[in-house]
């Protein structure tokens, strides 16, 4: 008799169609914060609040000259290298330091004090040492990405369940296959909690550091749009801001998705429904 | 089914580390000594919290003693120092636990592999031996299942299998039937009995149950309360192949029960 009881998937039709009413709301939430913003754009002016309209026009504007592409690749760029840079050591180092307790107990408090440092708060400084070129923008990120994803990895590994390890060395395992079997397997749920994190972070702290200095970059727009009280500009920008964002976690969430197929569903079942 | 002696256990004593706010360290195995034959099925009962996790964790050198003496084939094996434990005896003893241990991320013919994987052995034989256990057992159809996808029943059948899959000459089970329904431990130890009758491993079950240690057993020791030492052993000379679901009912059974019960308290 099969038994799939978490698996068991309501059916098939049921399960579209309530995929489609969450749609249908999510429209209705977004359709409802448009109208919101056309109504104070309205009431405002667009000097002050530049309308939906206005923004939509200058977007396909930007995107078919090019100049919108162009400055929001630097900044991908700028948040993908630094997010690359930060979350590698951040994944491997508390896989390192697993066995070292010592060290770890050491490290902790300085750990524990760069995740909270205000670490924004370092781009003048980063700007200052790096240039006002990418590499200030990339180690910003860089930073701000390794901590949020050190203490997720370090979770993970601590969750470790002692009981599959010794299993593991009865049957023969040494410590490069439990490593490799057992606790990486067993992090990667929190390794990706982390990674989804830091995800607007690493778009955040490469804007931030733009807006600061910088002659290129979806930053750069804003701060080059303010100051010629051009909201709609501003609006623009962040809107393709939020669009990498989106992009960035609906890819991180199709990884995933593949990498966790193990995991018991209900939770994705119960956020769609 | 005597032969050579297999494992040796002399005067092994456990306690556990002083804590605050706790008695000082009390004992909780004390002078347990005994000897278990190569492919015979030993039974130990005991009531609960006297120690039989305990004994087994020394045994399958995942846990440290505190004095005695631990024989493998008449090695001697040094159990009082983590640092020289060798978890399994270099893949000499299984160990089939209480809780099923399945690695989540790893399907039903994947978990039943890992042994081997681990061991470098993975080849077509051993597939082969793996897939012919998991048929053995039912779980045919279920091999790419995960085990959250599982019953209880078939999870303790794949971690029973996955031991079985590299074949040690040692196997310790500790009550790995405990938490199932009355019908599927029935069928479960059955399906033990049968895989064990094909190759004679040796075995030291450990349970609370005596109708199920008098089931299975070749012979039975009985553990005191804590500290733990060996209060009663009992051939036991029913009959093999022995039906599971009418042992009871054999003539040498009631004797037998009223023996060991006396002594479990």
């Amino acid at each position: 008799m099969p038994q799939r009881t978490h698996n068991s998937p309501s059916p098939r039709p049921a399960r579209i169609g309530a995929w489609l009413s969450a749609r249908g709301d999510q429209v209705l939430v977004l359709v409802l914060l448009l109208a919101i913003w056309q109504g104070l754009s309205l009431a405002f002016g667009t000097y002050w609040i530049g309308s939906p309209w206005g923004v939509a026009a200058r977007l396909a504007g930007g995107v078919a000259s090019g100049e919108i592409l162009r400055h929001a690749s630097y900044t991908l760029f700028e948040a993908a290298a630094g997010f690359v840079i930060g979350a590698l050591p951040a994944v491997a180092l508390p896989f390192a330091l697993r066995r070292r307790p010592i060290l770890t107990a050491i490290l902790d408090p300085f750990m524990m004090g760069g995740y909270g440092a205000p670490k924004l708060a370092l781009a003048p400084l980063f700007i200052l040492w790096f240039g006002i070129g990418m590499q200030s923008k990339i180690a910003l990120v860089a930073i701000t990405i390794f901590f949020i994803v050190y203490f997720s990895a370090q979770a993970g590994v601590r969750s470790l369940d002692p009981g599959l390890v010794q299993m593991a060395q009865v049957m023969g395992a040494n410590e490069r296959d439990v490593a490799r079997h057992i606790v990486l397997p067993g992090a990667v749920p929190y390794i990706f909690t982390g990674l989804r994190i830091a995800l607007p972070y690493s778009i955040g702290g490469a804007v931030i550091a733009e807006l600061i200095s910088a002659n290129r970059g979806l930053g750069y727009l804003i701060q080059l749009a303010a100051m010629n009280f051009d909201t709609t500009g501003v609006f623009a920008a962040l809107t393709v801001t939020t669009c990498i964002v989106f992009s960035g976690n609906w890819a991180l969430n199709a990884v995933d998705r593949r990498l966790l197929r193990w995991r018991p569903r209900d939770l994705d079942i119960q956020a769609v429904s | 089914m005597g032969g050579e002696p297999m494992l040796e256990v002399r005067s092994l004593s456990k306690r556990f580390a002083e804590r605050a706010g706790r008695d000082p360290a009390s004992w909780v195995i004390k002078d347990l000594s005994f000897v278990v034959d190569e492919g015979e099925f030993l039974t130990i009962v005991g009531p609960s919290g006297s120690g039989k996790t305990t004994l087994l964790n020394m045994l399958a050198q995942i846990d440290t003693a505190s004095g005695g003496e631990l024989r493998f084939q008449s090695q001697a094996a040094r159990i009082d120092d983590p640092k020289s434990l060798k978890p399994g005896l270099s893949c000499n003893i299984g160990y089939v636990t209480q809780e099923d241990n399945l690695l989540p991320w790893r399907t039903t013919l994947q978990n039943v592999l890992f042994p081997l994987v681990v061991q470098r052995r993975l080849d077509a034989e051993a597939r082969a031996r793996a897939e012919s256990l998991i048929r053995a057992v039912g779980l045919a159809g279920f091999e790419n299942y995960y085990p959250h996808e599982l019953s209880g029943g078939m999870r303790k059948r794949a971690s029973l299998i996955r031991t079985l899959v590299y074949d040690p000459p040692v196997i310790l089970m500790d009550e790995p039937f405990g938490a199932l329904d009355a019908q599927t431990r029935a069928q479960l130890q059955d399906d033990l009995l049968r895989l064990w009758s094909l190759g004679r491993k040796t075995i030291v079950f450990v349970t609370h149950d005596i109708v199920e240690a008098i089931a299975l057993g070749d012979r039975t020791l009985v553990l005191s309360r804590s500290p733990a030492s060996i209060v009663g052993e009992h051939a036991n000379t029913i009959p093999r192949p022995r039906d599971i679901r009418d042992i009871m009912t054999h003539p040498q059974f009631a004797a037998l029960y009223q023996r060991i019960r006396g002594q479990v308290q």
